[in-house]
C-alpha cells in the first residue's frame, strides 16, 4: 500500500514537468482566465451597432431556433453541422462579422460553433455573443 | 502450476492493452490540450482556470501511468491512479447526464466526439473492470520497484 502511494506520488509529480513545458509552448495560444478570449467576445450593444455588416448564427438546437431567434439569424448547430453549414456559407462574405450565440452565458455551443467556423470554414471575424440569447432578449425589453 | 503461468500471460496482455489505451488517449489529448480543456469545461463542474490547467496536466498523467502498466515500472502507482481517474470520470459523466448536459467525452479525440452516452459508459466501465481486475490479480504478485 505504501509502495503504491509512493509510486503514485512520483507519477503525479513526473507528469507536472511536461505539462508545464507544454503550457509554456501554448502560452499565447490559450486563454487562461476565460474559455473565450476577450477579443473573441462581443456584447449585444456592440453587435447591434454592427448592423448589416453582422451576420447572426444561432448555435442552439433546432427546436429552440424554431421557437424564436434573432431576426435574420441562421441556424447552425453541431447536431446538423454538415447540412446547415452549406446553407449558411452562401450568405457570408469576407466583409461580414459573424456573431454566434447559444442559450446563455453558461452554454458552450456558441464557442464550439465559432471555433469550427474559424477552423473548418476559415472565417476570421467570428465572435461569440456575451450572455447569448438570454442577454439578447433582455436588450429587447 | 501451468495454469498460474498461463494466467500470468493473460494479465500481462491485459496490462499491455489497458496501458496502450491510456497512452493512445493521452497522446491524442496532448496534441490538442485546449480542446481537452473545453471538454472538461463542458462538464460545468470546475472553473475554467482549473479546467485549462487540467487540460495540460491530465493527458501527461495518463501517458505516464499507461507507460507504467506497459513497462511494469511504478506499476502499482500507475494502476491506482488510472483506477481513480476512470472512476472519477464515470462519476462526472453520470452526474453531467443527470443534470441534462449533453457532453462530449473527448476521451479519444475526434473519434469519440459522437459517441452516445451508453457507448461512453460501455467503454469506461470495461476499462474500469479491467483495472480493478488487474489490481486484484497483482495484489499478491511481486512487481518491480
Amino acid at each position: 500500500m505504501k509502495r503504491a502511494v509512493r509510486q503514485a506520488l512520483l507519477l503525479l509529480a513526473l507528469a507536472v514537468l511536461p505539462a508545464i513545458a507544454e503550457g509554456i509552448y501554448f502560452r499565447n495560444k490559450v486563454s487562461w482566465q476565460s474559455p473565450i478570449p476577450a477579443s473573441e467576445l462581443v456584447s449585444v450593444d456592440q453587435a447591434n451597432r454592427w448592423g448589416g455588416s453582422a451576420i447572426w448564427v444561432d448555435a442552439r438546437p433546432d427546436d429552440e431556433f424554431a421557437q424564436d431567434h434573432v431576426p435574420g439569424a441562421f441556424s447552425l448547430n453541431e447536431d446538423h453541422w454538415s447540412e446547415l453549414l452549406p446553407q449558411f456559407l452562401p450568405n457570408w462574405s469576407p466583409t461580414k462579422k459573424v456573431v454566434v450565440y447559444c442559450s446563455a452565458e453558461s452554454c458552450n455551443a456558441a464557442r464550439d460553433v465559432a471555433k469550427r467556423l474559424r477552423d473548418e470554414a476559415q472565417i476570421k471575424d467570428v465572435f461569440v455573443l456575451q450572455g447569448g440569447w438570454e442577454e439578447w432578449l433582455k436588450s429587447r425589453k | 502450476m501451468a495454469q498460474v503461468a498461463e494466467m500470468k500471460y493473460v494479465w500481462r496482455i491485459v496490462d499491455l492493452i489497458v496501458g496502450g489505451i491510456f497512452v493512445y488517449a493521452g497522446v491524442l489529448k496532448v496534441l490538442d490540450p485546449v480542446q481537452f480543456a473545453n471538454d472538461i469545461d463542458n462538464y460545468k463542474t470546475l472553473p475554467w482556470f482549473v479546467s485549462v490547467r487540467l487540460g495540460f496536466y491530465l493527458p501527461w498523467l495518463e501517458i505516464f501511468c499507461g507507460l507504467a502498466l506497459v513497462s511494469r515500472l511504478l506499476y502499482r502507482g500507475g494502476l491506482s491512479i488510472l483506477t481513480v481517474l476512470i472512476a472519477v470520470f464515470i462519476g462526472a459523466t453520470i452526474a453531467a447526464r443527470a443534470r441534462g448536459l449533453d457532453i462530449t467525452c473527448g476521451c479519444f479525440g475526434h473519434a469519440s466526439q459522437h459517441w452516445s452516452f451508453p457507448q461512453h459508459m460501455a467503454v469506461d466501465l470495461s476499462i474500469l473492470i479491467a483495472l480493478v481486475a488487474l489490481l486484484l490479480a497483482n495484489r499478491d504478485r511481486s512487481v518491480e520497484l
